[in-house]
């Protein structure tokens, strides 16, 4: 038990210096700190409005009306800026494969996963956190929502979840370049089917879409499924106050396996120039 | 201190055939070969010791130091680091070994060399004081110091080689793995690297072990080379005996006032090239001073030079069997 | 010219070789595809035309848009980086090839190799799963074709002329990614811009990115007359000049540039 508690300091007492070294590097480059803080907030606000036009000319999306949507949206955009800070760099993993980048990380005293995705933590995600509150206090307002601290408790629990399960996804993604020893990265486009998959309500799509996404893929969980919980709307497969918290689960779970397929891939690692 | 028992471990290798009609079947129907790069390896390495490893390219020591060093996955056998399975408690084995890889940086590109010094110290736990005597040592050696303050991507190659190799010894490893560590370097920058290996196994009793191209190293470093090629070990021993026992000759150079050169019935004139002649000897055979002798009441020698058997003579050996 | 075919080869074997990309590609390409598909058979379960389009119409619309991003892909911009950021621009602008003329061919290589591995293969998926994407009117074809090439060459000088903000600024991938975002959004290729307001709409038509994903789809789908449409290419056609210009102005200076500082 202390033994635990020593080792979570240590992993504290390296983020913590990590994350130092990471604004230290942000401002070196103040050039980019521009860049991206046009970039990506444009990227949200772009999307946010697209939902508004097609709202104005469908009427309602899949039985959520534009309130609704708004908040769907915005918890979707804060638990994807969440998992560009901490797990983007799965999106890469190729990359890191192909060029030996895992050499470092493998001879030093901790975990690799860890070292992978925390020595790139990547603050610059933060400039989509912003654009996500936003929408989201927006939707709270729109749809009257009564900030309770149960409220309060499922909103957390749910970002939590969700990011798990981004991050889970990013991690099976970039494990497969292990076997297949290529650097493409799907980033691009697993951003897209995400977008589509948890900005709308996934009850929109035929059923047996819903059920890879519900339990197959578990995309479902980061934000349809806890969000139809917060705000009552009801849907055909679950109900209920505790799905934020099944979203948790689904997150460690999720985490769980991904981690457990990366550890496989790793055995495969074959380093660079071999 | 280091057992490496029956280790090997085989690639995949897609097989490429030529031009847009092979891409395209490769693309359809990919094949594959193995590649056995490391077979059946056993060695011990004992404290203190620095070994060179040598082979040709693709000969499989790279495969050999990374499976010793914890980054690749043995296929088959195991790599006991002061009696510890380093693929079974890879965190706990790495704390005592340090590693760099040449023409690669552990350092962060965009800050302070004392920023990355300062993430090892987190990373190993290291604790100030220790720190700073380690430091301290190192920069007695090196010269480091100086450096801290400077950005990493300001820095020369020479400079940053020795960033790197402070950085690996920050936390006192008890073991510390270079491969190529001399790849491209100046001859001041390989000077200073030979200066900090030797120094560090002097001082700390840092086994080193390393692999390399450069002949220079291994004769200014090591006492004992394993050589391996095809995956397998060829030799394994002290640099001078196994230098006696493949190449157990010495050339003789002499230099004539013209350009006739006269044979000598226990050597073998084995070049020949205007006033001078090269004559290789066996050393239980015969002497220089006795050639010599014998020479010079036949004709008069202007000079006289002696060329030892060295490590290149074996490498010739050993690489071409 | 020979030598730029070399090189447009050379590209071809290249993006053959890893087949996982390849694959992995299609495999992504049509899960969006299909999401986009029941995306919009959602929307128009209540209505039947919307924005003068009935939904099959937009299904061939994003079937046909997926096969047309396979067009629009560029790497010209990394290169550019690349070279900027390692150093080599100055010699590579000395060598005895134009420097954009190889970037050009190298991508021409890759959209080939593109053609048979994606564009093909979505088109057959697109047609057994969702719907076997005909065009409106077979007679509008040559117009599709020419605006086709028309936006492919204007997609490639967006990319070529944000590509050569690497000289001015060290570090562009915020830079690409703004490029994407605005592509993706405002050129139409996921959702038309007759389903915005029509003040935004009218400021997105005196843009160039429409005519980059829109103009084309609607020509195959049939919507607008044949008047409007031709009135469009003309824009369409104006936005190249202008792009054009604008690529040999500023690689002009950017070339002098290069050459008196050495890179």
């Amino acid at each position: 038990m202390i033994k635990a508690f020593r080792e979570l300091g240590h992993y504290l007492d390296v983020t913590l210096q990590v994350i130092k070294m990471a604004v230290m590097t942000i401002i070196e480059y103040p050039a980019n700190i521009a860049g991206w803080m046009i970039s990506n907030p444009l990227q949200f606000i772009m999307g946010f409005a697209i939902i508004k036009f097609v709202v104005e000319s469908f009427g309602e999306v899949g039985g959520w009306n534009y309130g609704q949507l708004a908040f769907l949206y915005g918890l979707s955009v804060i638990s994807h800026a969440l998992s560009m800070i901490f797990f983007v760099q799965g999106w890469f993993m190729g990359y890191y494969v192909i060029e030996g980048e895992f050499d470092r990380y493998l001879t030093r005293p901790l975990g690799v996963l860890y070292q992978f995705f925390f020595t790139n933590i990547n603050i610059f995600g933060i400039t989509d956190l912003i654009p996500g509150i936003l929408v989201f206090v927006y939707g709270c307002v729109k749809c009257a929502v009564h900030v309770t601290p149960l409220f309060v408790l499922q909103v957390i629990v749910t970002l939590i979840g969700a990011t798990l399960i981004r991050g889970g996804i990013y991690i099976f993604l970039g494990s497969t370049s292990f076997h297949t020893r290529s650097a493409t990265d799907f980033g691009q486009y697993t951003q897209e089917i995400m977008d589509k998959t948890t900005m709308y309500p996934i009850s929109m799509y035929p059923e047996s879409l819903q059920f890879i996404l519900t339990y197959l893929i578990p995309i479902g969980w980061v934000s349809f499924y806890p969000v139809s919980s917060m705000l009552g709307i009801e849907n055909n497969i679950y109900n209920g106050m505790l799905l934020p918290f099944v979203t948790l689960l689904v997150g460690i779970v999720m985490m769980c396996l991904a981690g457990g397929y990366f550890t496989l891939g790793l055995a495969k690692y074959e380093s660079a120039g071999n | 201190m280091i057992e490496v028992r029956n280790l090997s471990k085989d690639y995949k290798l897609k097989h490429k055939e030529p031009g847009l009609k092979g891409a395209i079947k490769g693309l359809l129907k990919p094949r594959f070969e193995t590649v056995h790069a490391v077979k059946d390896l056993s060695f011990e390495i004992r404290e203190g010791e620095i070994v060179g490893f040598i082979g040709p390219n693709g000969a499989g020591k790279s495969t050999t130091i990374k499976m010793m060093s914890g980054i690749l996955t043995p296929d088959k056998g195991s790599v006991l680091i002061n009696g510890e399975d380093i693929t079974k408690h890879r965190k706990a084995v790495v704390q005592n070994i340090g590693v760099v890889f040449g023409q690669r940086t552990q350092l962060n590109w965009d800050l302070r060399l004392g920023e990355s010094f300062e993430l090892l110290k987190h990373i190993y736990q290291i604790k100030q004081d220790e720190y700073e005597k380690t430091l301290d040592d190192l920069d007695a050696i090196l010269s480091v110091r100086e450096l801290l303050n400077k950005p990493v991507r300001q820095m020369s190659l020479g400079q940053r080689v020795k960033g790197d190799l402070v950085a690996s010894m920050l936390h006192s490893p008890k073991v510390l793995f270079l491969d190529e560590p001399t790849i491209g370097l100046d001859v001041s920058s390989k000077y200073a690297l030979r200066k900090f290996i030797r120094e560090i196994n002097r001082l700390r009793k840092t086994t080193v072990i390393l692999t390399t191209h450069d002949l220079g190293d291994i004769q200014e470093l090591c006492e004992r080379i394993i050589i391996i090629n095809h995956g397998v070990l060829m030799e394994d021993g002290n640099l001078s005996q196994i230098v006696d026992r493949i190449a157990p000759y010495k050339t003789l150079v002499v230099e004539f006032y013209d350009e006739t050169a006269p044979e000598h019935e226990k050597c073998e004139m084995t070049e020949h090239a205007g006033n001078i002649a090269k004559y290789r000897f066996m050393k239980n055979d015969t002497t220089a001073a006795e050639i010599i002798a014998d020479l010079s009441a036949i004709k008069s020698i202007k000079d006289v030079s002696i060329e030892e058997a060295g490590i290149d003579d074996i490498i010739r050996v050993a690489y071409g069997s | 010219m020979a030598k730029y075919l070399y090189i447009v080869k050379t590209q071809i074997i290249k993006s053959l070789t890893y087949e996982f990309n390849v694959y992995g590609n299609i495999l992504m390409q049509t899960i969006i595809m299909i999401t986009s598909a029941y995306f919009w058979k959602a929307l128009y379960r209540n209505q039947s035309v919307v924005g003068g389009v009935d939904e099959q119409s937009m299904l061939t619309y994003i079937i046909i848009s997926s096969a047309l991003s396979v067009l629009m892909f560029t790497n010209v911009e990394r290169r550019i980086e690349q070279s900027v950021v390692k150093g080599t621009v100055a010699t590579d602008m000395m060598k005895p090839v134009s420097l954009f003329g190889v970037y050009f061919a190298e991508d021409i290589g890759s959209i080939i190799a593109l053609l048979f591995q994606n564009m093909l293969p979505i088109l057959l998926i697109g047609g057994l799963l969702i719907k076997i994407p005909g065009m409106a009117d077979i007679h509008d074809l040559p117009l599709f074709i020419l605006s086709v090439i028309l936006s492919f060459l204007i997609n490639w000088l967006i990319a070529a002329l944000f590509g050569m903000l690497a000289f001015t600024a060290v570090n562009i991938d915020a830079l690409i990614q703004v490029k994407k975002h605005l592509l993706r959004l405002l050129s139409g290729s996921i959702i038309p811009i007759w389903f915005f307001p029509e003040g935004v709409a009218n400021v997105l038509k005196a843009l160039p990115f429409v005519y980059i994903y829109q103009l084309p789809l609607s020509i195959y789908i049939g919507r607008g007359d044949r008047a409007e449409q031709i009135a469009q290419m003309q824009i369409q056609f104006l936005w190249l000049i202008v792009l054009f210009a604008l690529f040999f102005a500023i690689h002009h200076r950017v070339t002098r540039k290069v050459m008196v500082q050495g890179g």
